[in-house]
């Protein structure tokens, strides 16, 4: 029988990147990812005598992380943050009295061809800078939303925001995003 | 219902139909929206990259040496 030192070795050399990108797509700090991954192991390693062999050990894994992550979105979610977004943009920064785009606010033509890998892959990086320049709340309902493609009742339950709240922060962070991908991307 | 929506309440829609969660009358107000307005139409499209773009994959990997990091931090801990 191996011994337990080197099963563990065996699951970090095998499991560590899949971790490693799951985390990615879900938080922009590649070191916090690092170090969740890191926890994740480490809680791992202290249950591994309660590890029943019932899941796959990837599996296993993955429910940890995940619960690791839910944490840090947990803490990550501050009622001051969610005020600041409210604060600052609200609804008529967009829309005029009439409930319709002001002039500078026009949606505008996007010309990005995902079949042109070159292309797709410029415009990922353009697109992920601007995702960093969004509140953590903010990418955190994004992830919530499309990457976990979890419902809005369940994402408001979560992270204890109201229902209007919610489509604030998330119709917020779209606009965010347009005008930061309309200055990085589109003027080229 | 009214008869029109504005685009405030468009962009809502949009927002709320990626959840299938539109009435049949609000469908029906959304299309008609845009069916009359190319800026939501835009919006709409936008809206459809930005949700590819997000759930793209990320293909970056450990390096050798930070997964010695995690082994060697993990293993000084006891089980």
């Amino acid at each position: 029988m191996m011994d337990k030192e080197t099963i563990f070795r065996a699951w970090v050399s095998e499991h560590s990147d899949a971790l490693f990108r799951f985390a990615l797509q879900r938080l922009q700090d590649d070191e916090l990812c690092k170090d969740l991954v890191q926890d994740a192991f480490l809680a791992a390693w202290r249950n591994v005598d309660g590890y029943k062999g019932e899941a796959s050990v990837k599996n296993w894994l993955f429910v940890i992380l995940k619960s690791k992550i839910t944490d840090h979105y947990r803490k990550a979610h501050t009622r001051l943050e969610v005020d600041t977004i409210l604060r600052e943009h609200n609804d008529h920064t967009f829309f005029d009295e009439q409930d319709h785009w002001r002039k500078g606010m026009y949606p505008k033509q996007w010309r990005v061809d995902f079949s042109n890998r070159v292309e797709a892959k410029e415009f990922q990086q353009v697109f992920d800078s601007c995702g960093k320049k969004l509140k953590e709340i903010q990418n955190t309902v994004f992830v919530m939303k499309y990457v976990d493609g979890l419902d809005s009742e369940d994402i408001c339950k979560e992270l204890s925001l109201s229902s209007s709240n919610y489509w604030v922060l998330l119709h917020r962070a779209k606009v965010q995003l347009r005008a930061c991908l309309e200055k990085n991307w589109m003027q080229k | 219902m009214s008869r029109t929506i504005s685009c405030k309440q468009a962009v809502d829609l949009i927002s709320k139909k990626e959840e299938a969660k539109l009435s049949a009358t609000q469908r029906f107000a959304l299309w008609r929206h845009l069916a009359v307005c190319s800026l939501c139409r835009t919006f709409s499209v936008q809206n459809k990259i930005i949700k590819k773009a997000l759930t793209q994959e990320d293909y970056r990997v450990l390096t050798t040496e930070e997964k010695e990091v995690i082994v060697k931090t993990v293993l000084q801990t006891k089980p």
